[in-house]
Parts: structure tokens; sequence; C-alpha cells
């Protein structure tokens, strides 16, 4: 519950601020930002750390499952630790897209917010997982270099 | 004739549901045609973002994320010679006399994709004003898989392999598509960044051949 509570605080601050990420800074370093928040699991037991992410306003990335074999999916590459066992990442379902000038072309993105769920299995105390997610932006007209968005997943199993 | 009091109360009743109903389909209207609007309006606010790139000359174009203030528009274009997918040496100066269209391109950029078929639909189109078109694939992708996609594609023009030197040359390609319109002389007349409308393309083509005069120089 508590978990829960600080994502929607998260993204609502996020969402929050997305004006000004979008007027202040004309070509952001990342479209895409991780929302950084401690959570804590049964010790022991599989259990499903989230990472969630916000798309900058204006823009989209590749969902995990793009329609085309030449697009780049997003993919979260966790770094192995020390008393944690983690299974295969669980995405997010994309939704459609279409650019305006090829309506007939869907391609399957992430816009907004999204989640990537770590299934893990922990030891007690606390943990951090260093990650890096890999994806590919566009906008409505333009598309950006692939790019590699390091960060630590912090949780403790009790 | 006094109406009995349970018909009365089954009026009553009967008109405030009416009300209530005539209410309630007021308000739905009223949503309906609002939440219309709202979406007319965000439609035409991203048609006039999207047919509004990179604005020609006049008093100059408005600098955007997707449109860049022009640096090269009016400069010589900087040379280079790369790579084409058959093996071949291809350079810029072999195409001194024609008017060239240099795009720059990505396997991953899905906007590119869209509109590399206008591209060879305006070469064939303006082949008689010696106008070329030559694709560098800015790309991590192997050259198997550049050349997978372009085949995929239908492009006939030359592809070529960048060399990491030819971006910066250009101004840093920062975002894929972009587009430079370079004239007979070897000036560029137009430059572009982002999906651009078909008819916008053609535009910026006609300006590099206008430029150029009508006749065919220098062809390979």
């Amino acid at each position: 519950m508590m978990r829960s509570l600080r994502w929607i605080a998260s993204a609502a601050l996020l969402v929050g601020f997305q004006p000004l990420i979008a007027q202040d800074v004309a070509k952001p370093k990342s479209t895409v930002i991780y929302v950084a928040e401690q959570q804590t699991v049964p010790a022991g037991k599989k259990a499903v750390v989230e990472v969630h992410f916000a798309v900058v306003d204006g823009y989209h990335v590749n969902s995990h499952t793009p329609k085309s074999d030449f697009l780049i999916p997003t993919v979260l590459k966790v770094q192995p630790a020390a008393g944690v066992t983690e299974a295969a990442p669980e995405y997010s379902t994309g939704h459609d897209f279409s650019f305006a000038f090829d309506s007939s072309t869907k391609l399957d993105v992430y816009t907004g917010t999204f989640t990537v769920k770590l299934p893990v299995v922990a030891a007690a105390g606390s943990h951090t997982l260093d990650a890096t997610l890999h994806y590919q932006a566009c906008d409505h007209a333009a598309c950006y270099p692939p790019k590699s968005l390091p960060l630590q997943v912090l949780f403790t199993a009790q | 004739m006094p109406v009995p009091e349970g018909i009365a109360m089954k009026r009553s009743a009967l008109v405030v549901v009416l009300l209530i109903a005539g209410i309630s389909l007021m308000l739905w209207a009223g949503w309906h045609n609002l939440r219309e609007r709202r979406l007319a309006m965000q439609k035409a606010q991203e048609s006039h973002v999207i047919l509004t790139p990179a604005a020609p000359a006049q008093g100059g174009a408005q600098a955007t994320e997707s449109n860049p203030e022009p640096q090269l528009r009016g400069k010589a274009a900087p040379a280079f010679t790369l790579v084409s997918l058959d093996g071949k040496k291809v350079s810029l100066a072999d195409y001194k006399g024609r008017p060239v269209l240099v795009n720059f391109w990505a396997t991953w950029c899905a906007p590119c994709k869209l509109e590399m078929p206008w591209f060879e639909e305006f070469r064939a189109k303006y082949a008689g004003q010696g106008f070329e078109v030559l694709g560098i694939a800015e790309d991590d992708a192997g050259k198997d898989e550049i050349a997978k996609a372009a085949k995929k594609l239908g492009t006939t023009y030359p592809i070529l392999l960048t060399d990491g030197k030819v971006s910066p040359a250009y101004g840093g390609i920062d975002y894929l598509p972009e587009s430079f319109y370079i004239n007979a002389k070897g000036v560029v007349v137009e430059q572009t960044a982002g999906l651009g409308s078909k008819d916008e393309i053609e535009a910026n083509i006609k300006k590099a051949i206008a430029a150029t005069g009508t006749t065919t120089a220098g062809a390979e």
C-alpha cells in the first residue's frame, strides 16, 4: 500500500513537472526518467520489485516488443547481486502509435509511465541492483539514437 | 373531475423522471460536444506542429526540437567520401553540377523509413534534371542489416555507410531523419530535421533544382 502511494506520489510529481521539463529543456538528455523508490519485499520468498519509468511528455519509446525487427526494444539489463536471485524481467504492454503521415503503420510504444517487474528471491537485508535501461525514443516526427540509462534499484528484504 | 391521488403521484413521478432524463441528456450532449471539440483541437494542433517543420528562409525558421535553426543553409555542403553498400567509394564531389539530396537515416528510425520511398519516387520524377539522392546510414547496425532494410524499402539510390565523421561535419546529427538539399554549385539550399510532408520534400527538391538550372551536368 505504502509502495503504491509512493509510486502515485512520484508519478504525480513527475507529471506536475512535465511542462517545466518540456519548456525549459529544449532537448532533454534523457527522454526516459527513472522514478527511484525504496521498496520492501518478504525475505527468502518469491517477490516482485517494480521498476518505474516515465517518458518525457511529447516522446515515445519502443515497447519491449516493437512490431518490427528493425526497431530497438526497451530492455532492462540487471547486474547479478549477492543475496539476490532474479528471474527474467516482465515488461508493461505497449500501446499502438502511428505517425501522422502514415496511419497504416502501427508501432508498439510506451508513453507516460511504464513499469518493469523484477521477480526476485532475496536474503534478508538491504539490496542494491545495478541496472541499465536500453531504449530508443522518438517524438512526433524524429527519432533519437538509442540510449542507455544507468540506474540503481534499492530494496529491502525483511 | 378530481384526479385520484395515486394517478397524480404517478404523473408527478413521471414528470420528475422525464426532467432528470432531459437534464442528463443535455449534460451528456454538452460533455460529448466538449470532448469532440477538444479532440478536434488536439488533432488540429498536432497537424499544425507536424505540417510546419523547417519553414523556409523568409525571416529564418523557428528553432524547435525537430526543426533546429538551419546551420548550413547558404553554405557549401561539407565534402565526404563514404563506402556504399556495394563497396564503392562515393564522394559528394562526384555529383558536382547536379542537385543532390543528402539524407541521414537509420534502420531503427520509423519516420526515416516513411520518407525514403518518397525520395525514390522523386528521384525518378526529377531524373531529367540530374537529381540524385544519397542516403547516409547513421547506424550501428551491420552492413547486412542496413542492406536488408534498404531493400525492403525499395531504395535504389546509393546508400552510404557512415564513417562517424560526416555527421559532425553536417552540424552533428542528433536525431533522424535529417536532410540537406544541395544545388549544382554544392551549396545547401535547404536543411530539414524530422519528418516533413511529401509536398514539402518535393518543394525543397524543386528549390535545389531551380538553384541548379535546367541542364543536366556531371552525370555519373
